[in-house]
């Protein structure tokens, strides 16, 4: 059954890509997208990883979606149809991509991958709070507070840029 | 018997999204929607260490964590960028790169 | 741990509290005087925390490994420091134009933050640690190249280095994954132990290491990623690309070294063949694009594209005096390229002119400024007796020893050819003349003080051979 899910979702989830970012209307890329993230989000959850799986949806399907749809829907006419894309451009990006994602793909299959023994036990949330807050091997404190540093900038430099100044 | 799917067929799949994005992000002449092939490839990356983490290294949650790091990392670029963008907007009432670029040569 | 570990971070915990204090002194100050004087307190407080930076300290490690404090990393901060100090000293008289008004403060608060990023990417021993720092270092950088809100370019400039910033990212992201899977962690310690143990390379890991040196170079703007360097440069505000292409690309080429030499140095073989062609094309490909440019800005730019190729020449080497001529080739380049974009930001914020055209009899007016002027570009160009000679001359050096003659011999030919664009402005300021020359300006004291601090720096550092003995001892080789 998971098996089956599993195919499921991978497919579907290159479908939304490939639709992501070849659709010419952008609320309707904007939707494939979070189509994407979501199915993500479902793949997580497949692998038990419930706590990844909630940030995905909660960060990346409820947070930046709802910023990029926001300023979707600030900067375009809903009904705005993009021109076709340049021939020459496609056939230039796409054979690009292509030669790249051969020969990952060749290199991967290629590896002799040896999975672990150990069965995963189920992570708890409590797991992850505390590699957060601990600071010896394996412990995260340090960019966890180092990313606040960043968050705050970010912030700032946002600001800076969008506020209105007298004038 | 969910752990009868080959860690490769997850791998294919991310590194096909990556390349996805990594085409989106060539192509595409809407700075939003080059931001979404960005999101795309970020997402990829995600997959990749998750699945990497619990297939292969179980016992410790390093892949686990620095995808959650990306994450956040990720939300952070597309607030600033989405800040860039509405500012370009603002000047040039329009986002197709294009339009925007003043510069040349 | 206790109290005292903490003193190992003592850059870091100083640059914080800065960023504490300015924050909260503008929070509190609404008066729109004392902006200025908050700015000249930010000048005066980072300066007393680049002098802290020589004080000598303890080494070692903290959270796990996470951080790695050792001689070397403390240097390459104080370098990245003494750029950060010129930069703000420059930027004074561009911040006080009424366009940035209600805007000082946050400038150098973002500076400081992408600083912080900095230190902590070269301090990381850690892959997750570089990622976070490597972003902190970027992110903010992109608002601050979008920093002038009324001129288009400005914006442009923003989005363009924060989009490709994000793809380098994500190329970068999916290197390590890579390396993940093949090492099973992210610590730099126990995956160079991890692969010490291999027979062989697998091609993963060396498909994830070109990911890897994929995302640096753009970081770092080597061709083929050098793409969005020259709008970037010309559309961000002079002294936004000042910092970028001196401490940001420092900073990116320092821990770039440090991961080669300590992550992948059992993969030598593989990445030196990889940095040497990049080098190679980047050399080439920055010199021609600079031989056509005739806007100072953008010339310097794509000058820095071709510098950036030589600075690898150190480390190719791979080797103890490899690492150091990178570290002394980079204060020189401090120096010489702040000194350039200081002479170019005096001139544009008081005349507006940023053509070669308009530099024509610079020598008759402004004595002193083409004098220094002069003095940046033969330290760029390398010609003797400015320090820029003996950078370049190490660098050669490093990579010959190493046998990579042909190597050298193109960088040698690359350094002929760049001798004929740098000494193009020299060439108008001081022989060509002009029916209307830019006016005798004068400059502020803060943007002297900073042009003073080159020219000695250009003068002394090339002669105080302490220095570069000093560099060696630190830095190690495989």
């Amino acid at each position: 059954m998971k098996e089956v899910l599993f195919y499921l979702f991978a497919g579907l989830l290159l479908l939304f890509s490939i639709l992501t970012v070849s659709s010419r209307k952008i609320l309707r890329a904007a939707v494939f997208l979070l189509f994407s993230l979501v199915l993500t989000a479902a793949l997580y959850f497949l692998w038990d990883y419930l706590f990844m799986a909630s940030v995905q949806l909660m960060l990346y399907a409820g947070g930046i979606m709802v910023l990029i749809v926001f300023s979707v829907l600030l900067t375009h006419n809903i009904d705005h149809k993009f021109d076709p894309m340049e021939f020459k451009k496609i056939i230039f990006s796409a054979l690009l991509s292509l030669v790249g994602a051969v020969t990952v793909i060749y290199v991967i299959l290629s590896h002799p991958f040896k999975t672990s023994a150990l069965a995963a036990a189920p992570i708890s949330p409590e797991d992850i709070g505390r590699g957060f807050l601990s600071y010896g091997e394996n412990g995260y404190i340090l960019p966890f507070e180092v990313i606040s540093i960043l968050l705050l900038a970010a912030m700032i430099g946002a600001i800076v840029i969008a506020k209105k100044t007298t004038k | 018997m969910f752990e009868t799917i080959p860690l490769t067929h997850i791998l294919i799949v991310s590194t096909l999204m990556f390349f996805i994005g990594v085409f989106g992000f060539l192509v595409r002449r809407n700075l939003i929607t080059i931001l979404m092939s960005v999101e795309l490839i970020l997402n990829s990356v995600n997959i990749n260490f998750i699945a990497i983490n619990k297939f292969l290294y179980p016992e410790r949650l390093e892949g686990l964590m620095f995808s959650i790091f990306v994450v956040a990392v990720a939300a952070a670029e597309a607030a600033v960028a989405i800040a860039i963008i509405i500012n370009i907007y603002r000047r040039f009432s329009s986002i197709n790169v294009e339009d925007v670029s003043e510069m040349k040569g | 741990m206790n109290l005292q570990t903490f003193l190992l971070m003592r850059h870091e915990i100083i640059l914080m509290i800065i960023i504490l204090v300015m924050l909260a002194a503008e929070i509190f100050s609404d008066d729109k005087k004392n902006t200025y004087n908050l700015s000249i307190i930010s000048i005066i407080l980072f300066a007393i925390h680049t002098i802290i930076g020589y004080l000598p300290g303890e080494q070692g490690t903290l959270f796990g490994k996470m951080y790695i404090n050792s001689e070397l990393t403390v240097q390459m901060k104080n370098i990245l420091n003494i750029g950060v100090l010129i930069v703000l000293l420059q930027a004074s008289q561009w911040l006080r134009k009424p366009e940035n008004e209600g805007k000082t403060t946050e400038f150098s608060l973002l500076i400081y933050s992408t600083l912080l990023g900095m230190y902590f990417m070269i301090s990381s021993g850690n892959f997750l640690m570089l990622f976070i720092g490597l972003e902190t270092a970027t992110i903010p950088v992109a608002t601050l190249a979008a920093y002038d809100k009324y001129r288009n370019q400005s914006s442009e400039a923003g989005i363009k280095l924060l989009l490709s910033s994000a793809l380098s990212s994500g190329i970068l992201l999916f290197g390590l994954s890579m390396i993940y899977a093949v090492a099973g962690t992210f610590y730099f310690e126990q995956i160079s132990s991890n692969l010490a143990t291999m027979s062989h390379t697998p091609a993963l890991l060396a498909l994830g290491m070109i990911f890897f040196i994929a995302g640096m170079a753009f970081k770092i703007s080597l061709v083929p990623f050098h793409l969005w360097t020259a709008d970037v440069y010309e559309g961000a505000p002079v002294p936004v690309t000042s910092y970028l292409s001196v401490v940001s690309k420092g900073a990116s080429v320092f821990i770039f070294t440090i991961v080669l030499y300590t992550v992948f140095k059992s993969m030598l073989v593989l990445w030196t063949d990889a940095v040497i062609g990049i080098a190679v094309a980047t050399m080439i490909i920055g010199n021609l694009f600079a031989l056509r440019q005739k806007n100072m800005k953008r010339f310097l730019a794509f000058s820095s594209i071709a510098q950036a190729g030589f600075i690898l020449l150190g480390t190719v080497a791979g080797s103890q005096f490899g690492m150091s001529t990178v570290l002394y080739f980079v204060l020189i380049y401090i120096f010489s390229n702040l000194a350039a974009f200081g002479v170019v930001s005096i001139i544009s914020y008081s005349t507006g002119k940023e053509s070669m055209n308009d530099y024509k009899g610079l020598y008759n007016t402004n004595p002193k400024l083409s004098l220094i002027m002069m003095l940046a570009l033969f330290s760029l160009a390398g010609i003797p007796p400015v320090a820029g000679f003996f950078g370049k001359f190490f660098l050669f050096m490093a990579s010959a020893e190493q046998g990579y003659y042909y190597f050298v011999l193109i960088a040698v030919l690359n350094t002929i050819i760049s001798l004929y664009y740098y000494l193009l402005p020299v060439k108008a300021m001081f022989i060509d003349t002009n029916e209307t020359p830019i006016e005798p300006l004068k400059s502020e004291l803060l943007p002297k003080i900073a042009l003073v601090l080159c020219v000695v720096g250009l003068l002394v550092i090339g002669f105080a051979s302490p220095v570069f003995e000093y560099l060696k001892e630190i830095s190690f080789g495989i």
